[in-house]
């Protein structure tokens, strides 16, 4: 099996930073410094300009089409009768898998159809709960569109259409944990006095860390470094959700947060997991910085809980904390990500 | 000195664009990723929140030259912190938040006695120009720039549009004679934004120049927070096109003003254009991730209707889509030709 990836970021390019450094030491003129950053390939060519102007008009093209789509099922407009409404946006999804049938992936009008037959899915959904009133809860919608349109999001074999499918997934989330609807057919599992509030939203957590775990070992061209990058932030900004409702006691019932181990050990486990990993891989520091990202806020949250905000000596031992956490995690972060780039090249 | 530093010296010298003997360069200690640079501007934005309440609450600065001599201090503290610690990153973290009481502090002095928006968002702009041209590092440089460009958005519009401080976020009264001021949203947006356009756009053109000159120090922050202003900054202004639309607004018929919104995401474009200028991975996606906000404000904001904006995003998204294809074909046939 491949091994996961080599991030552009730890590819051995200097930065601007670098190259600021070389003009200033050297005291170099303009027409060297021009000669400085051609070599270093650090400004795009003309050619490559117009590549990436035509990529980003075709990505904003097609996100622009799906807006569209999104905004007329909004609309709900009353001119259209009900059938009218089902067949527009049949005839969308139809459109798009005869183009992708026609021009499959890694084809750009491929991805493109496909990526809007994903969109045209979820406005389908959306339409048929707001013809027929389901009665089903936000999230459902978002958890069936991300169910429904998996293989679609699969099939594109485009990093776009895995970010839209990750977002998806992650509203649903949000909004099962969030919004606290105690209906619909997760809440009959979850719900009740079985699981705390944290639990869900630690649990949300840990689907994300297992897509990011299962990606970074399993090589997918369509789930970029990028793609894996927004699972890990997911993942920990769940992370730190649960987190912070633990420390603040927060969506507990009645018994509180005495027993609440499971959030805790969940947590540390998720914690250690990633950075022991990406310790390991010495390929992109992004995961440890959201590890200790997440150790800041948390305790930061747990340092103002030890005494409230009452006396200004609190105020002064949170500054001094934050200034040193911040200082010691970009100092640690900084030397990895020198050294693993040496080490890369 | 790294084994990538090293081989490029070694092709620079090579090429004779640096002298093929003499001392090497020394290695960039402060090189540090997007996401770092991030975690720490925000935490040093929220340690010298903490830090200026606890100096209020020892200090109990009642008055506007108590609030100005305590302000001034901790932005001279900054100074010396920063140009002490100039070649390591020890002290950053504390001068970034020592640096922030201090403006927070010395705008509190100004605007003590004789507050008005128009006012704070003036202070706030010199302040920010002044931490800009003063502070000897890249962090604190980048924030001012990129406080600078919000502060400017303000700036122009309370000159164009003066209110209250209360107004800058839900203003409706103007609702009522929109009609009479119509004119003030495109002539405010090519007020605020023309100039940032040609900053960003010089920058980038002329970098080989100001890379070859004492500028260098002054215009990498610049050029990175005003692409950050440039793809956010429509944000910040949210309340101006408030001002001129209101809520009262919501869902009349299509005019004009609905492609407003749309400019806010062409700026963002532009500013992504100008981070793959420049090589920049984390403005890039900062950029489109801004895109992306603009259009989720689009769908809940501004005065039409949710029909007229899929008939706009529709007709956006094939115009788009054309254009690109066109660039491309273009490209196609310029390969084949060569």
């Amino acid at each position: 099996m491949r091994r996961g990836y080599t991030p552009p970021r730890m590819q051995p390019k200097l930065k601007r930073s670098e190259l600021d450094g070389l003009a200033e030491f050297h005291s170099l003129t303009p027409t060297k410094v021009e000669a400085l950053l051609d070599l270093a390939n650090a400004r795009p060519s003309r050619a490559e300009g117009l590549r990436f102007l035509g990529l980003c008009l075709r990505i904003a093209g097609i996100l622009s089409l799906a807006a569209g789509l999104v905004f007329f099922v909004a609309a709900n407009w009353a001119r259209i009768a009900v059938f009218g409404r089902f067949a527009l946006v049949e005839l969308v999804l139809v459109i798009c898998a005869a183009v992708a049938f026609l021009k499959p992936p890694p084809s750009f009008a491929g991805r493109g159809s496909i990526f809007l037959a994903f969109i045209a899915t979820g406005a389908l959904l959306a339409l048929f709960g707001q013809t027929y009133q389901t009665g089903a809860d936000v999230y459902e919608l978002f958890l069936t569109w991300a169910l429904l349109g998996l293989p679609l999001a699969i099939a594109a074999q485009w990093s776009v259409a895995s970010a839209a499918w990750v977002l998806v997934l992650n509203l649903a989330l949000v909004l099962f944990c969030g919004w606290h609807p105690t209906g619909g057919m997760l809440w009959i599992l979850f719900g009740g006095t079985r699981f705390q509030p944290a639990h869900l939203v630690m649990g949300a957590a840990w689907v994300n860390l297992a897509l990011w775990f299962l990606f970074e070992f399993w090589s997918v061209q369509a789930v970029p470094d990028w793609v894996r990058r927004l699972l890990m932030s997911c993942a920990f900004g769940f992370g730190t959700w649960a987190g912070v409702m633990s420390i603040v006691e927060i969506g507990y019932n009645h018994d509180g947060p005495r027993n609440d181990s499971l959030t805790f050990v969940t947590l540390t486990l998720a914690m250690l997991a990633t950075t022991i990993y990406t310790w390991r891989r010495k390929a992109d520091i992004y995961p440890l910085a959201v590890v200790m990202g997440t150790f800041i806020i948390l305790s930061l949250t747990w340092l103002g809980q030890l005494n409230g905000f009452h006396d200004e000596g609190m105020f002064l031992m949170l500054a001094l904390w934050l200034i040193g956490a911040s200082t010691a995690a970009g100092r640690v972060l900084t030397v990895l990500h020198r050294r693993w780039r040496e080490e890369a090249a | 000195m790294s084994a990538v530093n090293r081989e490029f010296i070694a092709l620079l010298r090579e090429k004779g664009v640096v002298p093929a003997s003499g001392p090497e360069a020394p290695e960039v200690t402060a090189d540090r990723p997007w996401f770092v640079s991030l975690l720490q501007g925000v935490a040093g934005w929220l340690a010298g929140i903490f830090l200026l309440v606890f100096l209020g609450m020892v200090l109990k600065p009642d008055s506007s030259v108590a609030l100005f001599i305590l302000g001034s201090m901790l932005l001279v503290a900054a100074w010396f912190m920063y140009h002490a610690d100039r070649h390591g990153a020890f002290l950053d973290q504390l001068a970034l938040a020592i640096s922030i009481a201090g403006q927070l502090a010395l705008a509190a002095s100004v605007l003590k006695d004789h507050f008005s928006a128009l006012g704070a968002s003036v202070t706030a702009l010199v302040l920010q120009i002044l931490v800009l041209l003063v502070m000897p590092n890249k962090i604190a440089r980048t924030l001012a720039a990129l406080f600078a460009t919000a502060a400017w958005v303000y700036t122009v519009r309370f000159l164009v549009r003066p209110g209250s401080i209360e107004s800058i976020f839900f203003e409706e009264r103007f609702a009522n004679d929109a009609a009479s001021g119509l004119w003030l949203l495109p002539v405010a947006w090519l007020l605020t934004w023309l100039p940032l356009l040609a900053l960003a756009g010089w920058l980038i053109l002329r970098e080989p120049q100001w890379m070859a000159s004492g500028l260098r120090q002054f215009a990498r922050p610049m050029l990175t927070g005003v692409l950050l202003g440039l793809s956010i900054g429509t944000i910040v202004a949210e309340p101006f096109t408030m001002v001129i639309l209101g809520t009262e607004l919501w869902g009349r018929g299509i005019d004009w003003l609905a492609i407003f919104p749309l400019l806010s995401i062409a700026l963002a474009l532009f500013a992504a254009y100008g981070a793959f200028r420049v090589r920049s991975n984390g403005l890039l996606g900062f950029a489109v991730v801004a895109a992306l906000l603009h259009l989720g404000r689009f769908y809940y904001l501004y005065g039409t209707t949710l029909l007229w904006k899929s008939v706009i995003m529709l007709c956006a998204g094939a115009a788009l889509l054309l254009a690109g294809i066109a660039l491309r074909n273009r490209e196609a046939d310029a390969g084949g030709s060569t």
